[in-house]
């Protein structure tokens, strides 16, 4: 080990004993990779994007070997609402980047109040694609062909990532409020917004899927 | 518990001692964190599913050491040989090699005290343990998948299998992939960011490359397995129609998915086995690996490769004759990687001093069934000829060569070699090398005929063969050849556990090994490392000017990282010292948190939905609670 | 098989060249570096070059040409303009339906083809996947539902030529055998026409008793005897099934012993089978048989 690390390991912040919005900005200061559990976070989203790559692969499979696509009796999906509703969840990427860029600067109040921002609007945007998923499941039933497996399936994978990226800014948030800005939760924040970059980018992919017999 | 290097040296280390004893008794292994406590468990749990697998080849064996046989039903072969797939794959050899020998010693080889995410790393093997026990149950109840372990559908689906047989496969590798694809993320970020201040990414061990490589491996194959498990619960259980061909859906889907998934597999489990082979050579012939950086770069591009060309499975489904060409190109093209490492390791031997002691000779043993595993691969690589021999006892024979002889031996050979660090004994010198010997004559008697077998046109998957094919006399002298494997591989856990209670004791580095597992006690202190080692090459331990530096640094009391739980972190590249994590010591909820996704799996099975509901719910709330505490200094 | 041998020995040159390396390198064990060289890193390096690299590229191209540019022609489906016939070949478990478009022919478990013939066999499966593999004629194809994929089926000389499924298909997988039978044209010209006719009408008592019990009893709920009321088909077509050299897919031989044996108890003979045991009499089963058996 060199002298400079030797000396360096003498005094270097403990990132985990910054316990408030203060000693967060420190330690962010003097650290030149970025921590675990952002890498952690990363690789975890690797996974997920992989997942949803198969997903879609697999509806273009199903759709080049078909000769009728979607098949009779189902109509080509409305293109309006879906890209509407996309657009909307697109946006909540910039309250989160912000969240994660107020967490780093140490200031917890203005981190909070983005997240609930992000929130509120990520709750709307499930509202409204639960209720399109059901006029869809009355208009027809993945029971019934490979186009209604695979598009409900997409669908619903989709979602279901959307209520644990609501669930994981509400635990973040929780934390926040109770606890405080400490580096733990500094990383957490950080962690959730590259979720939710994620997540919204799969969410494009996955609506011009879903609308690919319309466009 | 430690014994350390000087008398001056234990006052320091009285406090590392005291913030990282363990919790004793049984409390202590269900909530430990520790990355060596937990590659114990997993040792023991995978050597059991071993055993089990084991016995199932012994069973199919037996039931085959003559024609028309009656020892197993049909019905009963089918879930044995399911089972002997599906429990050496997914409950042994992956399990073994990377949660017992990576957890055990990549943050030692690192320089590191843990992994990154000890808790994680705990959740990964309670849940390994929840999928094998979820997937036997099956097998005690009478239920067990019987479609084999790539489990082809049409047989696969509700209508040719209406029992919950194929449920229990299908959530049982959901299951079992989410232990992986967490290990996966716990090693990378380990090596990425743990590595001891100076260990650059160019002096890392080769068996550290290894493992880098199986984890991104498992973390981009694994979505597509869960993705056709899903698929194939979807359509039994609600009825969908992913894999139906009358309603638009396809058989050849799972095909596809399964072999993307597949094909890596294959790779993840013998580049584990590369890492031990790349650790014991250098040990064992006193001389530096040849050409490292290209060694490490094959391991990297064995693993990457290995994901274009999964439809080599595939070669008699009536794909057009340019899809299976580019992937016969594709598959000739991973021989490459895997030929420079084999010379590499060659010429290293040849250069070297060798000294053929037990750890070596699993190595040579490797290497030698490698050749013949590697050169059957390429055969079967020319498509006409694998359009005769695919599904044949010749793809039998290629598999069981690459699996067993060549990720397996290094695993045996690796478990003699660690044995005196894990313990602090030796093992018995004598006996492990006629272990080795019985091994691997019974190893080539069972599994070199089965070329020939397949050849001569026996099918695999077969419970029973005709007499008058001239297939009896090989398939009499292959299970004859199984079991003498039996009894060497017996002979190999009667050597380690007499030698564990009357072995020599070892100290620090009977071997003469150049990883940073050898400079620290055997065995290792919780804390692995009292100073943290200074590192310059990738040969850490034959730096003799550096481990005397940190010899007395430690009399000097300095660089210990003592203030709480802790270990450095540095940056990726280049292994700058950046900050001091702080690791959690115990934690109860890795063991309740898969308990309870266990108790999901269950439900589903049962099709108690809303239940499984519940049980996500509490599962949900624990992930909650474990990161409520954080962990602090 | 002439690929095979040659591959056979290159792989043996390969194996007997590192083994001998290794053999080698137990010889010297006393002494560091390589023969004649010693410590030489750099041309370790290039042996490393050599065997790891430079020869595999050269003897894999050369393997990858032969194989899969020029051999592959003869395993590729067959341009159908370049058939003499074509034969539907449908996999059922554990049993193989075999069809002559252009017929009316259905027979099952034995194919016939003429000698020095370019064959179409298109396959394709009823049920799970199975592959139809005769060793000796042809490469090996899945059948896969939803599919209907060719193979070219060729003899050259006369004979019976064995073959079996080779895709784990199910209980009975080890025993879904077929024959292939090549004959002269006119031998196979002859065998077709009879396959096409509808059953000859048998007059023994025993036959006539048998060919009752086989419409009344639940033999016809399953097997189709064109020229009669029994026209199901969910197992195999028994038409002319006297004509046949082995019966249960190729499992037992076609004689008045084993047919009555497998009539009795199927799953004695094939356990998990889709014929059940019916519970039949001696006496029953000998009518059967006997009608059965006239059936050429």
């Amino acid at each position: 080990m060199s002298e400079q690390t030797r000396a360096a390991m003498q005094g270097v912040t403990r990132s985990m004993a910054a316990q408030s919005g203060e000693a967060v900005t420190e330690v962010v200061r003097h650290q030149r990779a970025q921590p675990s559990g952002w890498w952690g976070m990363v690789l975890f989203l690797c996974a997920e994007v992989t997942l949803f790559g198969t997903l879609l692969a697999t509806y273009f499979y199903l759709d080049f070997d078909a000769s009728r696509w979607p098949p009779a009796g189902i109509a080509p999906p409305k293109v309006v609402l879906p890209l509407v509703a996309t657009g909307v969840l697109v946006t909540t990427s910039i309250p989160m980047a912000l969240a994660a860029r107020f967490a780093r600067a140490g200031r917890r109040s203005p981190t909070a109040w983005m997240i609930v921002l992000a929130l509120v609007v990520q709750c709307c945007y499930l509202a409204a694609q639960v209720l399109l998923f059901r006029h869809d499941l009355l208009q027809f039933k993945p029971s019934q062909s490979a186009y209604g497996s695979i598009y409900f399936t997409i669908l619903a994978a989709h979602h279901a990532h959307v209520v644990l990226g609501i669930l994981l800014g509400l635990a973040v948030l929780w934390h926040l409020t109770l606890r405080g800005l400490t580096n733990y939760w500094l990383i957490g924040v950080r962690g959730v917004a590259l979720y939710w970059h994620v997540v919204n980018a799969l969410a494009v992919l996955v609506v011009l899927t879903q609308l690919s017999p319309s466009l | 518990m430690a014994t350390v290097v000087s008398p001056r040296a234990e006052r320091h280390v009285d406090r590392l001692e005291r913030i990282w004893a363990e919790r004793p008794g049984l409390i202590g292994w269900l909530t430990t964190t520790d990355h060596k406590r937990i590659g114990l468990l997993y040792f023991f749990t995978s050597l059991a599913f071993f055993g089990a697998g084991g016995v199932e080849a012994l069973l199919i064996r037996t039931q085959l050491i003559g024609p028309n046989q009656h020892l197993l039903s049909p019905q009963a072969y089918d879930e044995v040989f399911t089972m002997h797939g599906v429990t050496m794959i997914f409950l042994f050899v992956i399990p073994m090699t990377t949660g017992a020998f990576g957890n055990y010693l990549v943050p030692l080889m690192i320089g590191s005290r843990d992994m990154a995410f000890p808790r994680m790393n705990a959740l990964s093997y309670w849940i390994f343990l929840g999928s094998g026990l979820f997937m036997y149950y099956a097998l005690v109840s009478g239920h067990a998948p019987n479609s084999g372990w790539f489990d082809y559908v049409p047989l696969a689906s509700k209508q040719y299998d209406p029992g919950n047989n194929i449920d229990f496969y299908g959530y049982g590798l959901i299951f079992n992939g989410i232990a992986s694809t967490a290990a996966a993320i716990n090693f990378i970020v380990t090596i990425f960011k743990l590595r001891a201040p100076g260990m650059s990414l160019n002096r890392m061990p080769l068996f550290c490359y290894a493992f880098l490589a199986v984890s991104f491996a498992l973390l981009f194959a694994l979505p597509a397995l869960s993705v056709a498990c899903l698929f194939l619960e979807l359509d039994r259980q609600l009825g969908f129609h992913f894999y139906d061909a009358g309603f638009g859906g396809d058989p050849l889907l799972w095909q596809n998915l399964f072999w993307i998934f597949g094909h890596p597999e294959v790779y993840i489990i013998i580049l584990p086995a590369f890492g031990i082979a790349t650790s014991i050579i250098p040990t064992f012939v006193h001389r530096r690996m040849v050409w490292f950086p290209l060694v490490a770069l094959a391991e990297i591009m064995v693993a990457f490769l290995g994901f274009g060309v999964w439809v080599h499975h595939m070669f008699a489904v009536g794909f057009a004759t340019l899809t299976t060409v580019y992937f016969a190109a594709a598959s000739l093209i991973i021989v490459i990687p895997s030929g420079i490492q084999l010379f590499a390791w060659i010429t290293t031997i040849l250069t070297g001093t060798p000294e053929f002691e037990t750890p070596l000779l699993w190595i040579i043993g490797f290497i030698i069934f490698f050749i013949i595993g590697g050169l059957s691969g390429i055969t079967v690589a020319a498509i006409p000829f694998d359009q005769q021999v695919t599904d044949s006892y010749y793809i039998v024979a290629h598999f069981h060569f690459v699996i067993f002889g060549a990720a397996v031996f290094p695993i045996l050979g690796g478990m003699y070699y660690w044995f005196p660090k894990v313990t602090g004994r030796m093992y018995h010198e004598g006996v492990g090398k006629l272990s080795f010997y019985l091994t691997f004559v019974g190893t080539f008697v069972t599994f070199f005929p089965m070329h020939i077998l397949g050849i001569m046109g026996m099918p695999r998957r077969v419970y029973t063969y005709p007499s008058g094919m001239g297939w009896t006399f090989l398939n009499l002298l292959q299970s004859i050849g199984a079991y003498v494997l039996t009894a060497g591989l017996v002979l190999i856990v009667a050597n380690l556990v007499v030698s564990y209670f009357r072995g020599e004791p070892a100290g620090n580095d009977p071997f003469g090994g150049d990883t940073l597992e050898w400079s620290t006690t055997s065995p290792p202190p919780p804390y692995n490392y009292p100073v943290i080692p200074t590192i310059s090459s990738a040969y850490a331990m034959w730096d003799k000017e550096d481990r005397e530096r940190d010899n007395r640094r430690l009399d000097r009391g300095e660089g210990l990282i003592q203030l709480g739980h802790e270990t450095p972190a540095s940056t990726v590249q280049d292994a700058e010292y950046d900050e001091i994590l702080a690791m959690p010591p115990h934690s109860p909820w890795p063991p309740v948190t898969a308990l309870s996704l266990l108790g999901m799996f269950a439900m589903l099975l049962l099709h108690h939905y809303a239940i499984a509901a519940g049980f996500v719910v509490v599962g949900l709330l624990m992930l909650f609670a474990w990161h409520d505490k954080e962990v602090s200094v | 098989m002439l690929l095979w041998w040659w591959m056979l020995g290159a792989s043996v040159i390969v194996f007997l060249g590192a083994v001998g390396m290794l053999g080698l390198a137990w010889f010297r064990r006393r002494s560091a570096g390589l023969p004649i060289f010693g410590e030489r890193e750099d041309i370790n390096q290039r042996l490393v070059l050599l065997f790891g690299i430079g020869i595999p590229t050269v003897v894999l191209t050369v393997l990858f040409a032969v194989s899969n540019i020029y051999l592959i022609g003869q395993t590729a489906p067959p341009a159908v303009a370049s058939t003499s016939m074509t034969i539907d070949v449908i996999a059922h478990q554990w049993w193989w339906e075999v069809r002559y478009p252009g017929t009316q022919a259905v027979t099952a478990n034995e194919i016939h083809i003429p000698i020095t013939t370019r064959v179409n066999v298109v396959g394709t499966t009823a049920d799970v996947i199975h592959d139809l593999w005769v060793p000796q004629l042809a490469r090996k194809i899945d059948l896969v539902p939803g599919r209907k994929n060719r193979v070219l089926m060729y003899a050259s000389r006369s004979g019976t030529y064995g073959g079996q499924c080779a895709e784990f298909c199910g209980f009975q997988h080890a025993h879904m055998g077929l024959r292939v039978v090549a004959q002269s044209p006119a031998a196979f010209r002859s065998w077709l026409t009879s396959m096409a006719a509808p059953a000859t009408s048998s007059t023994g008592a025993g036959a006539q008793a048998g060919r009752q019990l086989f419409m009344s009893a639940q033999c016809a709920s399953c097997h189709q005897i064109r020229g009669t009321s029994a026209r199901a088909t969910v197992g195999p077509d028994l038409t002319h099934v006297a004509s046949r050299s082995t019966l249960a897919a190729a499992e037992i031989p076609n004689d008045p012993a084993h047919l009555a044996a497998w009539i009795s108890n199927p799953q004695a003979i094939k356990p998990g089978d889709r014929m059940p045991d019916l519970g039949l009499s001696r006496t029953q089963v000998n009518e059967i048989v006997a009608y059965l058996d006239s059936l050429h």
